[in-house]
């Protein structure tokens, strides 16, 4: 067991060289990198203070384009520059923000706590509504509250959540005012006692929560249902049945035991997902957290941020899909990785 | 099984069932899956239920723990008497102190019947927790005892493992220790041992004998297609077809003189030693679906070789021909030797034996 | 063919295996290297007469259904990196004599009309969505030169000889019953008219009155083509029935083989002897009959016990049967079995 983990582990290795390779070859050839935007910067300010230094077309001195090729890596071949990133990288040095001009790291690191606030309440409240929802969903199977939360269940499924808090916001934030339009906190938070601060964000966490949680909601649930429906048709609970016990106990100690496996192993997935936020529902609702950070760092070329972002993502993710294996073992003896 | 066989005539029945109806919803039909069965059951005796697929010996024993499930099963009609009380008019509470306490029943996968998340010494110890007031300690040290007693080898070691580090044998020990545990007083078995290989059937079968002669009042009802199994293990035989009883017999009785056609049948076309290598007689025929079986009618008219226009036409009775000897045929009734027809039947030339 | 008549001696070698192993290598530790392997048939030999029907019995994990498979070389294709040794010799009717153990595709198609397969569950093996004239003139199509009428008329007169009607050949599988399912997988199997079949467990899925029905359709078959079966099975009393002589396997070897006489009615082999008395026989009067019993289950054959593989269920073990393969011993012609102590059994 102990060697099929490390030999996952050692497999990350190969699969993360894979993966940031790919993105970092894109960022090379795509057109308006960063020298591009220097060099557009450039040109604006020079037809902004009226000087011409090269004619109709701009000319960059050699020495200065020199310099900036060597500032964001780009003297070196693509496969050098590469291994330069990637021992960086290994030294957790992720290079510096072109547009904040700051450690990547650091900008990084800066706006982690908004996105795992959001994914992880979002994440909490799937499952707290979810799981005992899909349970009830399926001892009641084809009752009127099987059939109603089925429809607003795929309502909520077939809009996506950025949509729905879009339309969330126009209505609640804007036509009846109950919420406020966007940002992470209140302003003024400074100046606010404890509960008001209490107040302040809930009234601000609520509309993404749901935003980020709809999509998961229809998938949990009836992952959940499905999950325990199957078991409940299951010889062994026809067993538990014959032994006399209760139908509660044959539910919640035999039935829905087995139908967690699946559930618990999604956690592992599901960290990934938490921390990697979501661009769009960021920006509809304004909040700066990892989502809109990638989101901008690429359309602003900020490269830098682009791979510590995705570095981030990926080991993230990788180490959750081990994480699901891990539990896999923990919840089900069956489970034995050789 | 029961060596002494005498016992069973004075015996009294610790089960009746009468009447009994059981039926499926199958797309927009209602399936008719036990159709009027009526049959005793008596203390310490082996009763072996045998049928081929669609007879409905698997929803009588299901029906009598009311295990079937409903929807798309109901049960109908009919009774099920024990220990004075009609188990079907028995509310959900009531007859959750009867499975498992007095009727225990066992199944045809132990791998599958088995919650494979749960360790077999805590679903040993269940059904003790569940019906008694004892300790967990108390029911775990029972669980070792019962365990030990069906012959798994270190049961108190084991009570820690999951189903599937047991062999196929082994968990069908488990069940068979689980069913016992509370001292049922009938013990249902459905196939217990059609999944298993044969040196381990040998080892059940046996392990099951032995369980009469520990406590000799227990009854125990094994359903089975296997006419073998059936002819090493039980005193009397009850033989379905189409949902519906066609013979009952004490077993030597069955063997050697099956008066139904069906019986006959079946018996023949097991393969004898003695005759290697010739064409087995057969039952000419499929086993029809469960929507197609005659109405108004001998259930088996449509495959029996000797088959009359009034086996078409009206249904016959369960007619008895001697001691504890019924059948459902109408040339028996009439006390035509059934098996002499079917001989001649068999040396006249045949045309197409398929339909 | 009853016990008196001595069935007619085949002398004809159709199949000729020597030294068959097929191995199922085992991955482990942090670099997948391989640490073991499921010695799933572990050297046997076994020929097969033109004409005559091999049983070949024994329990879960006992092999026969590998041998089956290697039998019809589908070992590769199913599982890419299985190990194979030893030989498969076709001697098919036309003079040809080819090594089938794991021959390519190419040079496969050349015999696979030659070996057939019918198997336990006829509905997987039928494809749901295909008319049964689809599904036995596939591999009329796939070998034969046969235009599209030709095929049907095969297909029909096929239909015809296994018992069912030829208007059937529109109709889809799920509308048969399991008996007609199984009587359409032989029709398949007999369109490239065969020199054998390898047939596992045809019938042990099939109601007991349906089972007799086919088991002399078999026979039948097997008179009129002069075919050779396969027969793997683990019911003793209809394998018995059915076959010449009779192989019995255990993890993975050949324990002992004979006329399906000797080895039924007079077995020598301690696994042999214990495993034909378990089975249960339809008289109860013979309830109370001398049982060899076996204590424990068997080993798997990924921890197969050195030495005789038997020896840990074996009531005559010696310490000497861990040391080495036991040795083949001949009972009487044609009857040998793998066991220098069988007579202690006596």
């Amino acid at each position: 067991m102990g060697t099929y983990f490390a030999r996952r582990m050692l497999l990350m290795i190969p699969t993360f060289i894979g993966i940031t390779m790919l993105v970092f070859a894109i960022t090379r050839f795509v057109p308006g990198g960063p020298i591009d935007q220097m060099m557009l910067k450039l040109q604006e300010a020079s037809m902004e203070s009226g000087t011409d230094i090269g004619g109709s077309t701009m000319e960059i001195p050699e020495a200065s384009l020199a310099a900036l090729k060597e500032r964001f890596g780009l003297d070196l071949p693509m496969w050098q520059g590469y291994l330069h990133w990637l021992w960086d990288v290994v030294r957790l040095d992720l290079g510096t923000s072109f547009k904040f001009n700051e450690p990547v790291l650091d900008v990084i690191v800066n706006r982690f706590p908004i996105s795992i606030y959001f994914g992880l309440i979002g994440f909490a409240l799937a499952y707290v509504v979810c799981i005992p929802l899909g349970v009830l969903k399926a001892v009641r199977h084809g009752s009127k509250l099987d059939v109603t939360s089925s429809l607003l269940i795929f309502a909520g499924y077939s809009i996506p959540g950025w949509a729905l808090g879009a339309v969330l916001l126009v209505f609640l934030g804007g036509q009846l005012e109950l919420v406020p339009l966007g940002g992470f906190r209140p302003e003024g938070w400074a100046d606010m006692d404890f509960w008001e601060k209490v107040r302040g964000q809930a009234y601000h966490t609520i509309l993404p929560v749901l935003a980020y949680a709809a999509g998961s909601f229809a998938t949990l649930t009836i992952l959940m249902k499905n999950s325990l429906m199957e078991n409940l048709g299951q010889d062994f609970v026809r067993t538990a049945f014959a032994k006399g016990l209760p139908e509660r106990k044959v539910i919640f100690g035999h039935a829905l035991r087995n139908s967690l496996i699946p559930i618990c192993t999604g956690l592992g997935h599901a960290i990934g997902l938490i921390m990697a936020g979501s661009y769009l529902i960021e920006k509809v609702f304004n909040i700066n957290g990892i989502g809109y950070l990638g989101y901008n760092s690429i359309v602003e070329r900020d490269y830098a941020v682009v791979m510590g972002v995705l570095v981030i993502n990926t080991v993230l993710i990788l180490l959750g899909n081990i994480l699901s294996d891990f539990l896999y073992v923990l919840v089900d003896p069956r489970i034995r990785f050789e | 099984m029961s060596a002494d066989q005498q016992n069973r005539g004075d015996g009294k029945p610790v089960l009746q069932v009468k009447d009994l109806v059981t039926s499926f919803q199958v797309g927009t039909n209602r399936a008719v899956a036990v159709n009027g069965v009526t049959f005793d059951v008596y203390e310490g005796e082996t009763l072996g239920i045998v049928g081929e697929s669609g007879s409905g010996k698997s929803v009588t024993s299901l029906s009598i723990l009311r295990l079937v499930p409903d929807p798309p099963g109901h049960i109908d009609g009919g009774q099920i008497l024990f220990e004075g009380q009609d188990l079907l008019q028995l509310s959900y509470a009531q007859m959750r102190k009867v499975r498992g306490a007095k009727i225990a029943m066992i199944f045809q996968e132990p791998m599958s019947s088995l919650n494979p998340v749960m360790k077999i010494g805590a679903q040993v110890a269940e059904t003790l927790q569940v019906h008694s007031k004892l300790s967990k300690s108390e029911a775990r040290e029972r669980a070792v005892e019962v365990l030990d007693a069906v012959g798994i080898p270190d049961a108190r070691a084991r009570l820690d493992h999951y189903p599937h580090q047991f062999s196929g044998g082994m968990r069908q020990r488990v069940m068979i220790a689980m069913a016992l545990i509370a001292k049922p007083k009938i013990l249902i078995a459905d196939e217990p041992t059609t999944a298993l290989d044969v040196t381990i059937q040998a080892q059940i079968l046996e392990l099951m004998k032995g369980l009469q002669d520990d406590r000799p009042e227990t009854a125990i009802i094994l359903i089975t297609h296997d006419l073998a199994v059936v002819a090493e293990t039980c005193d009397r035989v009850l033989v379905m077809y189409g949902g519906k009883v066609q013979e009952v017999a004490p077993i030597e009785q069955l063997f050697e003189d099956p008066r139904h056609p069906y019986t006959q049948g079946l018996l023949g076309s097991i393969p004898d030693p003695k005759h290697k290598g010739e064409p087995l007689p057969t039952i000419p025929g499929n086993v029809p679906h469960i929507l197609e079986l005659p109405v108004g009618a001998c259930r088996f008219h449509s495959r029996c070789p000797i088959a009359e226009e009034r086996c078409r036409t009206t249904e016959p009775a369960l007619t008895s021909v001697g001691h504890e000897h019924s059948v459902r045929c109408h040339l028996v009734a009439d006390g035509i030797d059934t098996f002499a027809r079917m001989r001649e039947h068999a040396a006249a030339p045949r045309t197409e034996e398929v339909r | 063919m009853s016990l008196t008549s001595p069935t007619p001696t085949r002398t004809e070698t159709l199949l000729s295996i020597r030294g068959l192993k097929v191995h199922f290598p085992v991955y482990g530790g942090v670099l997948r290297r391989k640490v073991g392997a499921v010695k799933a048939v572990d050297g046997i030999d076994l020929e097969v007469r033109r004409g005559e029907t091999i049983g070949l019995v024994g329990e879960s994990g006992s092999g026969k259904t590998t041998v089956g498979r290697a039998i019809i070389n589908v070992l590769k294709p199913m599982y890419p990196d299985v190990e194979l040794d030893g030989s498969i010799e076709v001697h098919s009717r036309d003079g040809l004599v080819q090594d089938v153990n794991g021959l390519g595709r190419a040079r496969m198609n050349a015999f696979r009309p030659k070996i057939q397969m019918v198997f336990q569950d006829p509905f997987s093996s039928l494809n749901p969505r295909m008319t049964v004239a689809q599904l036995i003139g596939r591999p009329l199509e796939l070998h034969t030169k046969l235009t599209r009428d030709e095929r049907r008329e095969r297909v029909e007169s096929l239909l015809e000889r296994v018992g069912l009607q030829r208007s059937y050949a529109e109709r889809f599988p799920h509308e048969f019953s399991g008996g007609q399912r199984q009587r359409i997988g032989i029709a398949r199997a007999l369109s490239t008219r065969p020199e054998i079949i390898v047939a596992d467990e045809p019938v042990s899925a099939l109601d007991v009155s349906v089972q007799a029905q086919v088991v002399n359709l078999m026979q039948e078959l097997a008179r009129d083509f002069d075919l050779s079966y396969v027969f793997i099975a683990h019911d003793l009393s209809i394998v018995y029935h059915i076959s010449d002589r009779i192989a019995v396997m255990y993890l993975g070897n050949v324990v002992e083989i004979g006329s399906a006489e000797q080895v039924y009615m007079r077995p020598r082999h301690p696994y042999t002897r214990a495993l034909v008395s378990a089975v249960p026989h339809p008289d109860p009067k013979q309830r109370g009959r001398q049982r060899i019993r076996l204590e424990g289950d068997i080993p798997t054959p990924m921890n197969k016990p050195s030495g005789c593989g038997f020896r840990t269920r074996c009531p005559i073990a010696k310490a000497s049967c861990a040391d080495l393969p036991p040795e083949v011993q001949t009972v009487e012609v044609g009857h040998t079995v793998a066991c220098p102590h069988w007579r202690e059994m006596q």
